[in-house]
Order: structure tokens, then sequence, then C-alpha cells
């Protein structure tokens, strides 16, 4: 068997197809009593990946990832961990560990025992498991902490004691359940960083679960993205990002402006969109699979839309609109440009300059515009 | 100007009455304490030290004025006479042991109780809950006697093992300490089982997850993680049922036979056969003595235990 | 249900009873100690409302006297415990002139209740009995054979007897000042006596057959032995008799029998008193009264199955009772009869210890 080349060093094997994925999840449904948590899911995941599944509360993510750990059992389905299929395998016999939202650690043991925890199961001797104790304090750097009770641990030390233990076994897949979301701010972005560096260190395949689509552009290698217990889309962050399928996905994902229209013009290598909203049309530099007249949606990020006051030149992918609302955000500032229609059009631009003489001002009447490549048309 | 005196009167006002109020929710159990605690306890201490006499009351009083001489009498032979006969020692020794061993089978069948009562859903938890209570709304009485139909000679469980054939002669279980422990488990089975339930209701499920996913099988996760974690709630329950015990009196009268020697009958004994109120306050005061320390020693280990896991 | 009154009354011992109110007359007795009827009648005649509790032993009642405000207005202390009450100062003198049915009182049962109450100022007779044994009788022969000795002793002091009857069930009353004399009565020893040797005695032949003694209980034994769980008890009088009605009742082939062993049994004297501090005394020698009409005490003896000391009563006594000896005994038995003593503390306190260490082994 030849050695695939490592996610870390740019492999991207769920395009090269090159090795056999190493989660397999084939149309796995849940259902509690009526209500579907997850939908007929087929997925697969390869080794070394940090797959990240985003959606908002009630998605299915949470369910998938204890389907996956084993504390919920598929109402059909299958899933396949390293070639093994998990059917009949309880939760302590996996290969997998899990790291919980509440981060769930024992309040009775020190932060050593909690790390332990896992070796002591496996009979591990003392001896053994202390050393293996010791480095993977160090790793998380709390080894002057390993005495201490959980309740004596801020938020982020709490954490990465929980990551400590969730790793210390050596799992083939760790899972982590918002691993991030009882942080601050400014600690969850330092830490996003710390976990990459962990799992490419001990190359431990994660598959991470999350609410917060920059926490997920920052630290997946792919993204699977969940509504209504089914995954709508599966992609590398600026996949998903640039090129959302679904009007769904590209709003979730980042912000965006959406107009709806009808194809006026349909070529191989181009088509036409006439939006009544936007009260413009949309020329759109490559081919799309649409009939004439067919309804469809064009959505743009704010931060490729140009404001001018002179109307810009040709006929085609700029609007006309009044600023109604600005947000100075420090390295950006967002306009909120109203139309005739009504509709709000949101514009990023970056504040290159300290002081802009040209600024624009409220109920300035300005122009919107955008590249013909800039968009994406989205049929659903 | 005026309008700033106003309020600030009026916060002063405010201010005395809710300092009022604070000692006066505070006073109500200091009060309680004194009146049903510690001025009955004063009552016994004081008559442990007088001389039984036949007379109305029939004890001795402590301060005698003799020849203008306040004299204060106090007679210590009561609580020597606890040492001299080695049957109190025996009565305490065995009270504790029958309440040791009570708590013991108590938390035994308490245990799974409250842990399927806490884990079950919450529709089938209430209707569990008011049957663990139900009980209670019969007089204690009447359910000690609903056991002597239960167990006596011609009873309920010799009747059908009788007529099962599973026996040829009645099994006698009335009088004996079998009798004793089956009412006291029976009768302190649900302050063994609410405290715990309590405790192991709040125990977190993804805790529970944490140990299987780390490799614990059920029964390991159920002694390193269940059990330490329910500890405050064994030793609330533990507490509830070893202190009575240790003094109970009536479920040994009606069920235990003549010889479950426990020191209530011993102080029933002092107090009605010998008329001996001093020594019957003696022994009273040695037992809560007694019971005082492990108290203690259990609050100092719930503490601890709290503290841990909290 | 009786039986649960008695044990609600030890029970609620250490609750002090309501202040008397005006219009109702607290009564403490024993249990199954009166007649049906005997309180509906009181109270039809004088308007007087009554509260009746009962208990099942002297000490109960003792410890409430000696606590003082007890709030009943009349109780009923056995004869040697009345003694030593009335040396407390708990009960109060009679008001002979507001007696008048003491005429009624067998003059002989007075003089012998003088013994405990000089001049009998204090107290009147209201049932006596013995202490004897009660028996099932074909629990018995079918044990012991037809030459069972039912009138003696031994045939519960006998350790080979005793020893044959264990699974049937023997029970003592739980009462150490009646069934230690006893036990030295069946030794030859006077049940009266006061030596620490002659009671150890006593008390070592009851160590002897301890384990075949199923409980020691002073009001249990009657139903249990009217339903047959138990086939012998040193028991009262009137209680095996109660049990003897009850069994026939139930019609479960039970059959009772009591006698007074031919070595003599104890003679006691339950009596009527006043305590002290009682806030109904006029009604309380009202009851009293009431009690002693001659009526009145029949109809209680035909009831509870003691004897009375009541002569006016006996003509409507009813004659299967007047007829048992076991009941009224044989001049010859009367012979052997002994009285109640009077411990002093430290003999008390003797027996009270060597009687747990029959009980207990300790």
């Amino acid at each position: 068997m030849d050695t695939p080349q490592k996610i870390a060093n740019g492999a991207k094997p769920w395009i090269e197809q090159a090795e056999t994925p190493f989660i397999r999840i084939s149309n796995l449904t849940k259902k509690f009593g009526e209500f579907t948590a997850v939908d007929n899911i087929t997925l697969d995941i390869y080794r070394e990946e940090l797959f990240c599944l985003l959606g908002g509360s009630g998605c299915g993510k949470s369910t998938l990832l204890r389907m996956l750990a084993g504390f919920e059992n598929p109402t059909s389905g299958r899933v396949e961990i390293d070639g093994q299929d998990m059917a009949n395998v309880p939760a302590y016999a996996r290969p997998t560990n899990m790291m919980f939202q509440s981060y769930a650690l024992f309040p009775h043991m020190t932060v050593e025992k909690n790390v332990a925890y896992g070796l002591m199961r496996d009979g591990v001797s003392k001896s053994d498991a202390a050393d293996q104790v010791a480095d993977m304090l160090n790793l998380v750097q709390l080894s002057e902490f390993a005495k201490r009770k959980p309740e004596q641990l801020s938020g982020g030390q709490r954490q990465r004691v929980a990551l400590a233990r969730s790793l210390i076994k050596k799992p083939k897949l760790l899972l982590l359940d918002e691993p991030l979301g009882a942080l601050d701010k400014k600690l969850r972005e330092e830490t996003q960083f710390e976990l990459i560096n962990i799992q490419e260190s001990l190359g431990v395949t994660f598959i991470v679960v999350t609410h917060d689509q920059e926490e997920a552009m920052t630290l997946s290698t792919r993204i699977g993205v969940m509504d209504q217990g089914e995954i709508v889309q599966v992609g590398e962050p600026h996949e998903v990002y640039e090129f959302p399928q679904t009007r769904f996905v590209a709003d979730f994902i980042g912000s965006v402006n959406i107009f709806e229209g009808r194809v006026s013009a349909d070529a191989t290598d181009y088509v036409r969109i006439h939006s009544q909203e936007g009260d413009c049309d949309i020329h759109v530099s490559h081919g799309v699979s649409c009939t004439e007249n067919q309804k469809l949606w064009f959505a743009i990020r704010p931060e490729k839309l140009t404001i001018s006051r002179e109307k810009p030149r040709g006929k085609f992918n700029f609007v006309k609109g009044v600023i109604d609302e600005i947000a100075y955000q420090g390295n950006l500032s967002v306009y909120r440009i109203k139309l005739a229609s009504g509709k709000i059009v949101r514009v990023t631009k970056s504040n290159r300059a300290r002081h802009d003489g040209d600024a624009f001002s409220w109920d300035d009447n300005v122009y919107v515009s955008w590249d013909e490549a800039a968009g994406v048309v989205l049929a659903q | 100007m005026s309008k700033t005196n106003g309020i600030s009167i009026g916060r002063r006002i405010f201010n005395r009455i809710g300092t009022y109020g604070r000692s006066l929710v505070i006073g109500v159990p200091l009060w309680w304490l004194i009146i049903f605690f510690l001025i009955p306890f004063a009552v016994v201490f004081k008559i442990s030290f007088a001389e039984s006499l036949i007379a109305r009351p029939p004890y001795s009083k402590l301060l005698e004025w003799k020849d203008g001489l306040m004299v204060l009498k106090l007679h210590l032979s009561n609580y020597g006479y606890l040492i001299d006969d080695d049957l109190y020692i025996l009565a305490y020794w065995s009270s504790i042991k029958v309440a040791f061993f009570s708590t013991l089978i108590a938390l035994l069948i308490a245990y799974p109780m409250a842990y399927y009562i806490a884990r079950t859903t919450e529709r089938r938890r209430g209707v569990l809950l008011m049957l663990i209570i139900l009980p209670f709304w019969t007089s204690f009485l009447l359910r000690v006697y609903a056991w002597i139909g239960i167990l006596k000679t011609n009873g309920i469980i010799n009747n059908v093992l009788m007529s099962l054939g599973i026996t040829s002669e009645p099994i006698v279980m009335m009088q004996t300490n079998f009798a004793v422990y089956v009412g006291i488990v029976y009768t302190y089975l649900p302050f063994m089982i609410l405290p715990l339930f309590t405790n192991l209701v709040k125990l977190d499920n993804s805790l529970l997850e944490a140990s299987a996913d780390l490799g614990a099988s059920p029964i390991t996760t159920f002694f390193k993680v269940t059990l330490p974690l329910s500890m405050p709630g064994m030793i609330a329950g533990s507490m509830l049922v070893f202190i009575p015990v240790v003094g109970e009196f009536v479920i040994p009268a009606l069920l235990g036979g003549p010889d479950t020697l426990m020191i209530g009958k011993v102080l029933w004994n002092e107090f009605f056969s010998n008329r001996d109120w001093p020594v019957a306050s003696a022994v009273a005061i040695v037992m809560l003595v007694l019971l005082i320390v492990p108290i203690v020693l259990m609050r100092n280990a719930q503490q601890a235990s709290a503290g841990a896991s909290s | 249900m009786k039986k649960l009154l008695s044990t609600v009354a030890l029970v609620a011992m250490m609750t002090s009873p309501v202040l008397a109110a005006e219009k109702v007359l607290h009564v403490f007795n024993w249990s199954d100690y009166i007649a049906e009827d005997t309180i509906k009648k009181f109270t039809a005649k004088t308007g007087i409302k009554v509260t009746y509790d009962v208990y099942d032993s002297n000490e109960v009642l003792e410890a409430k006297m000696l606590a003082g405000s007890s709030g009943f207005d009349v109780v009923v202390p056995t004869a040697d415990f009345l003694q030593r009450q009335i040396a407390a100062g708990v009960y109060a003198k009679l008001d002979k002139s507001k007696l008048p049915n003491l005429k009624n009182m067998d003059p002989d049962l007075m003089k012998a209740l003088g013994n405990f109450d000089k001049g009998n100022e204090h107290a009147v007779i209201y049932m006596w009995g013995t202490t004897g044994i009660g028996y099932n009788t074909k629990a018995i022969a079918k044990r012991l054979g037809d030459k069972a000795p039912t009138d003696s002793w031994a045939l519960v002091f006998d350790p080979a007897n005793a020893a044959k009857l264990k699974d049937c069930g023997i029970t003592l009353l739980d009462a150490p000042t009646e069934i230690i004399p006893a036990a030295m009565n069946y030794l030859g020893l006077d049940p009266r006596s006061t030596k620490k040797a002659d009671l150890e005695k006593g008390a070592a032949l009851l160590t002897k057959i301890r384990p075949f003694v199923r409980y020691f209980h002073s009001s249990q034994y009657i139903s249990d032995l009217a339903n047959g769980d138990i086939c012998l008890s040193v028991g009262w009088s009137g209680d095996v008799f109660q049990a003897r009605d009850r069994a026939g009742e139930a019609k479960k082939g039970v059959e009772i029998g009591y006698s007074i062993p031919k070595q003599g049994a104890l003679q006691w004297f339950d009596t009527m008193a006043i305590p002290v501090d009682s806030k109904n005394k006029d009604a309380a020698h009202t009851f009293i009264n009431f009690v002693m009409d001659a009526q009145i005490t029949a109809d209680i003896t035909n009831y509870v199955w003691y004897a009375n000391g009541n002569k006016a009563s006996l003509p409507m006594v009813e004659q299967e009772i007047k007829d048992d000896p076991g009941i009224f005994p044989t001049d010859e038995v009367k012979d052997k009869l002994w009285g109640a003593k009077v411990y002093a503390k430290k003999t008390d306190r003797i027996i009270t210890r060597l009687w747990t260490k029959i009980k207990t082994g300790k």
C-alpha cells in the first residue's frame, strides 16, 4: 500500500480519490419519535481531515456526532470507521473519543486523574500512564495544574483539560462538540490555531461540530453544511464560501445579497437575468444550465460590490440606491443601500486610508456595481 | 431640600425595617432551636444530675437552701452507674449495630430505586416519587401493624408458604431481629431514597457518556463516576436513617423479640420500671453525645466531598 | 383496634394531654377493661362527657402520675403501685360523702386493700384477679398428652415441658414483679421474699425456660392466644377469658383454658383513684360512685370476666362466671393466693436488672 500524501502538506484525498475514506457514513437516519433529526446522510471523511459539521441549532449536527461516538443508535443506515462496521459496537469499545461541549470533566478528580482516566480503563500501568499524562499536560500547557480540581480552573484551562483527556488514548477519530463554544472571542481565536497545531502534530482525524461559520472556515479542511437533518453542501471552506450551491448555504456562511430574477438570455458562455427587485439586468460571464424565463437567484457577497457616485459604464451589473446607513467597524465599513424597490443591499468597503476626504455620507445617491464573474447563480 | 430629607428618612425607615426583618428571619430557626432543642436538653441534662426519689416529680432539686446557704448537689453517680453495669454499653453497642446494618440495607435497597427514579422519564418519575411518599399519608403505627399481619405465625407469608406446600410448619418471623430489620428498613427507606434521588437527578449525563467514551464499561462508570459523585446523597440519607434508628423504640417494641436489646428499651426500663428519671436522663445524654460524634464526622466528610464536587 | 389504642397511649406517653376542660372527664384505664356500654350509660345518666384513654402497664400510668399535670381525673392503678404513688403524694383523698355506693363493696376485700391504702382513704376496688396460666387446650394435649399438668406451674416452669411447647409459642407478661415471684413460688420459695438470693433463684429458673419463650408482653397475648398464634401465656385471668371468648367467636376450633396453679398465684387488686391535680374531682367522684353501682359493676364483670369487689353486684353476675374457679377461686385455692409486695427502690432495681438479663441474656 502506498503512503498517501499528508493532508497537512496540501493533499486532497476527497478529490484525488487516492485512498479509501476513513469514515464512511451511508444513508444514516435518526428519528426521535416523529421528529427526524438526521435524514439519510451519506458522507465520506478521510484520514487526518479536520472536518467541520456546520449548522444552526437543531440541524442534527450533534446527533450525527453522537451516532459516531455511539451514544445514539441510528434508526437506519450504517457507520463505518476504518473499515469496521460500528453497528453493534458500544461507545466504550469504539476507536473514537469525544470532547464534550460542557467538557464533562469529572468534578471529583484532579486534572491528572481526569486525563489518566482513559488510560486506566485500558489497563495501562500507573507509571506509563503518569508519563503519558505528563506529556499530554505539557502539550496543552497545563503541567502546573495537574493536582487541581476542575472547579479551580478557568474556562480556557478546563477546555484544554477536556482536550487532553480526549486525546490521551490517541484515538483514530476525535469528535469535538462545539469545542470553543464556551470561550470568549479572543481566547477562541487563539485556541483555534492551537487546536489545528495539535491536530496536525498528532495526525488525528477531527470531526468538529460548530454553529460558528468563522470557526469552521478557520479550522477545517472541509465543511459539511447541515440544515434540517440533511447535509446541504460539502466542500473546502473557500468552495463553500465562493460557490454556495443553495441560497441557504450562501446566506448561512457569511453575508450575502440575493436578487431574485428570471433568465432573459441563455447562451453557452453567459447568462442574463432580469431582476425586478433590483430593477437591473445581470450579466454572468459563464454558462448556467437553465431555461429561458426560469426563476433564479443571483447571490453576491458585500465585499465584491463597489459604490460610486457616477453611473457605471455599460448596461448591466449595477443598481441605483440611497445610502440608508453606514456602520463603521474599524477595518471596514458596512453600507446599507436602499433601492427604489425598498430592498436593502449590503456593501463592505475596506478602510484603506485613515481619512477619506471623499467619503460617502447618509442619503447620498449612489450606484452599486459588480464584476461579471463576482456572483453566483443559484437555482434553489 | 425637603424632598431629599423625605427620601433619606424614608430610606432610613426602610433600612431599619430591613434590619429587623432580617433578624426576624434569622431569629426563627434560632428560637426554634432554643425552644425545641436547647431547653428540653437543658432540662434532661439537669435531671441527669439529680437523685431519684419517691415524690412528684420523682427526683431531687439541684439547688437547695440550707442554713441560709445555697447548696448545689450534683449526683454524678448516675453516669458512674452507666459504666458499672455493662448492660448500658452493650445496649448502646447493639443499637449502633442495628442502626449500622439497617442503614446499610436501606442504602443497598434505596440506591437502585433512587437511581431508576432519577434516570427514568419525567412523567414516570412523578408517579414513582408519589409512591415513595404515599405511605406517609397513613399512620406509621398502622403500617407497622400491617407488618405484624404479614409476618406473624398465622400471617400472610406463612399462609402462602404453607398453602403452596413450601413449608409444613410456620416460620417464626415475628418477635425476631429479622422483623425489627424489616420494620426499620421499611419505615426509613424513603429517608434514604429521597436525598439519594435529589443527588442522582442532578448527575450530568454527559459525565457518564464521557466515561463510556473513554473506555469504561457501564459497571466501571458506576463505580468510578456515579458512586463517588453520589456520596453527598448517600451521606445525607445515611444520617437521616442512622441517627433516629439508634434511638428507635417503637419498632423493636412492636416487632422485636424480648432479646432485641436497644438503648431505647433500656431507657424505657429506667424511666418506667425503675422510676429512675435521673439515670434515664443520663442514658439519654450519653446517647446524644454518642450521636453527635458521627454527625460531626459525617458533616465534615460531606463538606469535603461537596467541596470536591460542586 | 383496642390493642392499637393501648399502643398509641404508650407511644403518646410523653405528650401531655389537653388541659382538662370543665365538662369533660378524663378516664385512664387498662386496655380491654370495661363493658362496651359503661361510658355511654354514664354520660346518658349524668350528662358528663368522657374522654377515655387506655394503657397496658402500671409503669406507664406511674410515669404519668409522677410527672404530674397528666390531665386525668380517674385512673386505675394496681394496689402495690397505688401504695407507692400515695407515698409520692399523687392521689387525692376520697370524699366518701360523695360515694354512697361504697355500701355495695365487699368489706373483706376492702380490708385487704387496706394493706396498701390505710383506711381506704384514696381508692376503691375496681376489679381483682389472679396471674395464672392461659393455654390452648388442644395444642397442649397434642404436645404433652392428656396428663399435661395444666393445674401446675410445672406446665411452663419445668424446662422439659416448656421445650415441647416452644414451637406453638409461650409468652409471659412483661411484668417482672409478677413473673419472678411466680417462679419463686414454683421453686417452693416465699413469693414475697425480697432476698436477693431468692430473686436470683427465680430468675435462674426463668433463664432456663427463656429459650422457649416467644415474647414478653402484657396485652398482645389476648388476640394471639385467641387466634392460635401462641399456645401458652402466663397472663391475667380476665384477659385469658377474653381470649377464650374471642376464640369462640372466631370459630376456628381454638379452645382456651385458664388455671390458677395449685402451688398458688398472685392475687391483685386494681383500684380507682383520683389524681391530686384533677380539675374535675366532683365529676370523678360521680364516675367512681356510678361504677360502684351494683348493676354497672356486674355488667363490667360479665364483659371482662374479672371478679369484682362489689358484693351487691354478685346476684347480677352470670352464673357461668360465678362458678368458674379461675375467676372466683374456691376457698382452698384462695388460701394459696398471695398479695403483691411493694419493694424498696433497691429491690426494684435488682428485679428490673434481673428481668433484662432474663429477656436479653445480657
